[in-house]
């Protein structure tokens, strides 16, 4: 049959819809990035581009990313805008759902971390841990298409 | 008098091809208007946001006792829904639905199709569905099942052609729908087949 | 930076516009301000530290400046800016929202090369290029650029007025059993599903079948 949209990393295998994640990130793309007046530090892109990962460290970065947005990120977006919130809540929840099937492979050990994986993440953490609990939240997720477009 | 407003009852999802609703029975209180309001909450607002609750704002204060909530079960994961009254002053308490809400339980009925000989070639106009939905197109010469061909159709804007046909013999087709969200299929439609006919359409 | 006093009103709706990753920077003139108004263009690109000024766009009177160079690398996403100047008054620096290449440039539709038997027509479908830096540079397909792009192609019986809808990966289609001396008008679309993209559809190209050839 048609299939999901399958990612693979390395063994781990992975169905996921990014359509919806897509199509909800983009109806408030503008509003979350003007939120954002930093143009001088990014997450996720700077001073290493996620394309520059091995493909052997995919999974282990992704896992970390997905635990990422959802253990620290979405929880510090909260706006005033209740359309805004709401498909910060729909991207959330499809986030816990691959946060959930990204453990599976985690258990499994088919999602080994490395050594530049281990370097990557902890560089993304300390971009985070350079700005205020919101401003880094508000960026992270003004990012996401940096990382919807390095996992596609 | 200022009895306590009872809390709305027999909340319930309807939810067919993605599409999800939230009813309940009205809460009567004579000679007044009763509005009410809805609020969802996910399994990322249960673990991870103080189990918080997201109002849906063209649910807020109506009088109807059903609310289209298909945009904001919008991930494949356990949901709470709940829903309260309003007469002036006067607040009902939540009346929650019972259990989780996961779309992946939605119902998914097989797609109304019709199948169109135009010469030697095979159409099947397929009803547009929405953006969740794809088709799986199964079509065959008739007695040949074994060598069934299929096809993924994504845009149903016009006819999609699926293949040229011998004069002569019946071709079969029947089609199901596929939601990609929640990886499920929904039964396939009634078969229908036709014949081409130098050029004009033949219903079997 | 030594600038003037800026108490001029600021350029408006300064924004990207992209075709095929032809990036170009666009804005409306002050309010209320007539000839004369000159500009300034500068560009960073996010998460780096520093402006960097875009020297072909200093002092133009012109609205809009090509950066298709500058934010050709389509897994970066960029700012740009522009500041007026008239009478030795100047505006404030005004910016774009973050421009993302990939997923904001407009596609092309596809061009199409048909051609016809008695019985059958052939079309042979040409994404479009991504800009290049000239002519003589190496041509880079959008193709490449979205692994994903899908054509859809639709063809016109002009004779039972019925139109037919194909969905293809590879660029030709083949549409045998047809009739003899008959007009068919083809028209195609480039359809990008992550992220989702899609262009116009092209405009028809009609062609006739041959006639049947007398026995």
């Amino acid at each position: 049959t048609a299939g999901n949209k399958i990612f693979h990393f390395g063994p781990c295998r992975i169905s996921m819809s990014m359509t919806e994640i897509r199509s909800s990130f983009t109806a408030i793309k503008a509003n979350i990035q003007a939120r954002d007046p930093i143009r001088t530090l990014s997450i996720l892109s700077h001073p290493h581009s996620l394309h520059k990962v091995k493909s052997s460290d995919r999974c282990c970065i992704t896992h970390h990313l997905f635990n990422f947005y959802v253990d620290k990120v979405f929880k510090h977006c909260k706006t005033e805008d209740s359309y805004v919130n709401r498909k910060i809540s729909s991207i959330a929840n499809s986030f816990l759902s691959v946060k959930r099937k990204l453990e599976q492979c985690h258990k499994q050990n088919k999602c080994m971390c490395g050594q530049e994986s281990a370097e990557k993440f902890k560089q993304i953490l300390a971009n985070y841990e350079g700005l205020n609990v919101i401003a880094a939240a508000i960026k992270s997720l003004g990012e996401l298409d940096i990382l919807l477009n390095w996992m596609e | 008098g200022d009895a306590l407003l009872p809390a709305p009852q027999n909340i319930s999802i309807l939810s067919t091809n993605m599409k999800h609703f939230l009813t309940w029975s009205p809460v009567i209180v004579q000679g007044e208007t009763v509005r009410y309001s809805v609020e969802f909450q996910g399994e990322y607002e249960r673990e991870y946001a103080n189990e918080s609750w997201i109002p849906i704002c063209e649910c807020s204060l109506i009088t109807a006792t059903v609310c289209n909530i298909t945009e904001d079960i919008s991930a494949t994961v356990a949901y709470n829904l709940r829903v309260r009254a309003d007469v002036g002053a006067r607040r009902s308490e939540w009346g929650a639905l019972k259990g989780f809400f996961n779309r992946i339980t939605t119902s998914l009925t097989p797609p109304l199709m019709k199948v169109i000989a135009d010469g030697y070639h095979l159409l099947v106009e397929l009803e547009d569905m929405g953006p969740a939905f794809q088709f799986c197109v199964l079509y065959w010469k008739k007695g040949q099942e074994s060598r069934m061909q299929q096809k993924v159709v994504k845009e149903v804007s016009s006819a999609v052609h699926l293949d040229t046909m011998e004069a002569g013999p019946d071709y079969c087709v029947k089609a199901q729908t596929y939601v990609e969200a929640i990886n499920r299929n929904s039964s396939f439609s009634q078969t229908q087949c036709v014949r081409a006919q130098g050029g004009r359409s033949v219903w079997l | 930076s030594g600038e003037l006093y800026c108490s001029l009103p600021n350029p408006r709706n300064v924004h990207f516009e992209s075709i095929n990753m032809k990036n170009v920077l666009h804005w409306s003139a002050p309010e209320g301000t007539g000839d004369g108004v000159l500009y300034k263009v500068k560009y960073s690109v996010y998460g780096v530290g520093k402006w960097i000024r875009k020297p072909e766009c200093r002092n133009i009177n012109r609205t809009w400046c090509d950066l298709s160079s500058e934010t050709s690398d389509y897994e970066e996403q960029y700012y740009a800016s522009v500041k007026a100047f008239l009478n030795g008054m100047c505006s404030d620096w005004m910016e774009t929202t973050r421009f993302n290449p990939l997923t904001d440039t407009k596609i092309d539709p596809p061009m199409l090369s048909v051609s016809s038997t008695e019985k059958s027509i052939s079309i042979i479908l040409t994404a479009p290029e991504k800009w290049k830096r000239s002519p003589e540079g190496e041509a880079v397909s959008l193709l490449q650029v979205y692994p994903g792009l899908q054509y859809n192609v639709s063809v016109l019986n002009k004779k039972t007025k019925k139109r037919w809808f194909f969905s293809i990966s590879n660029n030709t289609l083949v549409v045998p059993w047809l009739e003899p001396g008959t007009a068919y008008c083809v028209s195609a679309q480039i359809y990008v599903t992550t992220p989702l993209l899609h262009s116009g559809f092209s405009k028809e190209y009609c062609i006739a079948t041959l006639k049947e050839k007398m026995a």
